[in-house]
């Protein structure tokens, strides 16, 4: 693990560089194939040093993470374009990256927490630095607060452990078990509140709106999957609370998940509803998730990695219109397919992903996490069955609104789609549909 | 400061003034230094062309005379009661002693003369307010041994530090109240272990002083003040700025390092509720820092024309520069001095 991080360290004098900016995206690709040839498909951690290593579940999640900051850099052309303050956010979107390479790839449980909490900084700096409006630093501030708030008590919990297990190691954790509902809340919080469950999600759709298209693409890609990989990290620890309490949480998913899908069919806002979207999806993660059956467990993941491109996808199909039109409104972002035919298609494609159409990996976590879920209870059925409908709706809502219809009226002049951004609308729907082909990487973890 | 002979005189006073307390051994010796140091931090104060610090200096000499008349009329007390005035059992004088030290640290429920002090200060002043003075009072707690009493000036300091700040639009009142906070956290240190409140002692006293040495060199007293300055470098603006959130102690930055200790330690000593107030106020404080910072941090925002340019010397930039990426990594660059602890 230590080449990637030394590799990270060392593109940060570059990003100083003027006229960098390509070449820093294609040394993050170029990492990201590198890290592809790691994987040796064990399930126990490998490729160990410095405290560092991976295992099949921060595989997958490390390998997103370079995926979709390099397309961040992909889709944010318009701050090299601009020249808006370009070098410092290469040299942020770098840090961020080697922070979440450090969150998935350490070993142990406290240095998980330091830089899972480190990892909030520049994703803080990406909304305040480079959102639209003033509105940004509500966004940041609501951040910043949501997650801090409950993830000092976590401190709290991990200190509890490590005073208790002697050991912050995932790998030796698995043999202690812990009886005790405080210590169950504070580390299971701060977990919920990243994913975001229901109820405390409220901090998301307000950070997407304001945030640039590559911090929405950060935040839905894998911020949200920082609670799920931490998640599924403790649980085992707190296998006997969470049977004991873990119907809380998945009833209050499932049944959110409904709530925010309705919400959702009534949003205008592009960004707000594939965010509220995300929300949804991730309720069904975290549902599936604390059911802590084997197909919970692997759909959990599944799921992460999938929804991580495809909503990262969607948000920059979003931004190609809005940078266009000047608009996220669904009133005025109508019509596209007049305009843009080619780009309807890649709108088409994301959107079925997001509904989980066959042979997207969507599918494949949503069939595991449901056979999960209702094998756990079979009322959930019902809200199951909402969720899938209502989740079908609202992106047939988003893809019909934005694609059908009349152009709106008011609308000079633009550029069709460019190359770069059928690249950038490629490389995030090709895995999607390609890793089904060999499941058993982004299933099979456990 | 330092082209005034009479000012080298007096804080080489201030200093022999800590030293002679801190290595007393009886509470006489202890009494002395203070008031050693106390006289001579009052010429430091003075300044010919602020009338506000003569009010300061005055307010100063009041509140810690009152707390030094105190602090020997106990120890004169403990002296009749067991002829031995070294160690201390009597709850009662102990704790007359106690709330005397917390007064002069500035701790909670005494810490009302010490944002007021500090508006009438020079930076550097505010500084050695901030920091050195403190070493005194603090080593003489540490002494004591009244945890109760203790534990209520702790909450009540950070919960004072972290209310306290955020209707603040001066500078120094910030950096007074966030002492405040930091206090609370070091006598809560001090319940541990003194090594641990040194380390937190030190580390805050280094990031304190990077950023008053910032305000210092650029004159800065207000919050407006922040968002005409320094517009002609914003990516270095942003860097200074991440001082703050390293004074916040969040995590990747070097301010976390002494939270870090200071929460794992309470933690093993079971002290849950006392630790949940740390973390809380400390949010709060934060969340004022953060609005500090709003100016360096939000690239884009709509600017005054009449910005002026902040000049620095080379000298200052490249110290400031080296303290600022220490405060940034030095979370990372302490892991490689690791075993040295």
């Amino acid at each position: 693990m230590l080449k990637l991080v030394f590799f990270l360290l060392f593109l940060s004098p570059i990003c100083f560089i003027n006229n960098m900016y390509w070449m820093v995206q294609i040394l993050l690709f170029f990492m990201s194939f590198i890290f592809l040839l790691m994987n040796n498909f064990s399930n126990y951690f490998s490729e160990i040093s410095y405290y560092l290593g991976c295992d099949l579940l921060s595989y997958g999640l490390i390998l997103l993470s370079l995926w979709i900051c390099s397309l961040m850099l992909l889709a944010s052309e318009s701050v090299n374009k601009y020249n808006n303050y370009s070098n410092l956010f290469l040299l942020n979107i770098v840090i961020l990256l080697l922070l979440l390479v450090l969150t998935f790839s350490s070993m142990s449980l406290f240095m998980f927490y330091l830089f899972f909490e480190s990892s909030l900084i520049p994703t803080l700096f990406l909304i305040l630095g480079w959102g639209y409006q003033p509105e940004r630093l509500q966004a940041g501030i609501y951040l910043l607060f949501y997650t801090l708030l409950v993830s000092l008590p976590m401190l709290i919990g991990i200190f509890y452990l490590m005073n208790k297990m002697g050991t912050m190691n995932f790998y030796l954790m698995n043999n202690f078990m812990f009886n005790y509902d405080l210590l169950y809340f504070c580390m299971m919080c701060a977990f919920l509140v990243k994913m975001p469950m229901f109820l405390v999600h409220l901090w998301l759709p307000k950070a997407h709106v304001e945030a640039p298209v590559s911090g929405s693409m950060i935040l839905a890609g894998i911020m949200l999957k920082l609670g799920g990989y931490g998640m599924l990290r403790v649980v085992s620890l707190l296998q006997l609370m969470n049977l004991k309490f873990g119907f809380v949480w998945i009833s209050i998913s499932l049944v959110g998940g409904v709530l925010v899908s309705l919400i959702c069919l009534r949003q205008t806002d592009l960004k707000a509803l594939i965010a509220y979207s995300s929300v949804a999806h991730m309720g069904i993660v975290l549902a599936g998730l604390l059911t802590m059956s084997y197909w919970g467990l692997c759909g959990s993941y599944s799921l992460m990695i999938a929804h991580g491109l495809c909503s990262s996808g969607l948000f920059c199909l979003a931004n190609v219109s809005y940078e266009r039109l000047g608009s996220r409104s669904l009133l005025i972002n109508k019509g596209m397919l007049n305009f843009m035919p080619a780009m309807a298609l890649w709108w088409f494609l994301l959107s079925s992903a997001n509904m989980a159409a066959p042979p997207t990996l969507n599918l494949l976590g949503e069939i595991s996490l449901l056979n999960s879920i209702v094998s756990w209870s079979w009322v959930s059925m019902i809200m199951l069955s909402l969720l899938s409908f209502f989740s079908a709706a609202y992106t047939l809502y988003l893809y019909s609104f934005s694609q059908h219809g009349k152009i709106f009226s008011g609308v000079y002049s633009f550029s069709g789609g460019k190359i770069r951004e059928y690249l950038l609308m490629m490389l995030h729907w090709l895995p999607l549909n390609l890793l089904i082909m060999k499941s058993d990487m982004c299933l099979l973890w456990l | 400061m330092f082209n005034n002979s009479s000012k080298i005189l007096f804080i080489t006073m201030m200093i022999i003034g800590t030293l002679i307390t801190v290595t007393s051994n009886s509470w006489l010796g202890a009494w002395m230094g203070l008031e050693i140091n106390l006289l001579s931090f009052i010429p430091l104060m003075s300044d010919n062309n602020n009338f506000k610090s003569t009010e300061a200096s005055l307010k100063y000499f009041l509140t810690q005379a009152l707390a030094s008349t105190v602090l020997l009329f106990a120890v004169i007390l403990l002296m009749l009661k067991n002829n031995l005035n070294s160690e201390i059992n009597e709850s009662f004088i102990s704790m007359i002693m106690l709330s005397t030290l917390l007064l002069k640290s500035g701790a909670a429920p005494f810490h009302f003369w010490f944002p007021n002090l500090m508006e009438g200060l020079t930076w550097m002043n505010a500084l050695m307010l901030m920091t050195w003075q403190k070493i005194a009072p603090l080593m003489l707690i540490s002494y004591l041994n009244l945890k109760n009493l203790l534990m209520i000036s702790v909450i009540l300091s950070v919960i004072v530090g972290a209310i306290g700040g955020l209707n603040q639009t001066s500078l120094r009142k910030l950096m007074a109240f966030s002492s405040i906070n930091h206090l609370g956290w070091m006598l809560s240190a001090l319940t541990i272990s003194e090594s641990i409140w040194m380390i937190y002692f030190l580390f805050y006293s280094f990031l304190s002083f990077v950023l008053t040495f910032m305000f210092n060199i650029f004159k800065l007293f207000h919050l407006n003040q922040l968002f005409s300055w320094f517009l002609q470098n914003k990516i270095l603006k942003f860097t200074l700025f991440m001082n703050f959130l390293s004074l916040g102690g969040l995590p990747p930055f070097l301010g976390f390092l002494p939270k870090w200790i200071v929460i794992q330690q309470l933690t093993f000593c079971n002290q849950y509720f006392q630790l949940m107030i740390l973390l809380m106020s400390t949010l709060i404080t934060l969340f004022f820092y953060l609005r500090i910072c709003y100016s360096a941090f939000m690239l884009n925002y709509s600017e005054n024309n009449w910005a002026m340019n902040s000049h620095i010397n080379n000298f200052n930039m490249n110290l400031y520069t080296i303290m600022t990426f220490l405060s940034i990594f030095g979370l990372f660059l302490i892991s490689l001095f690791y075993f040295m602890f």
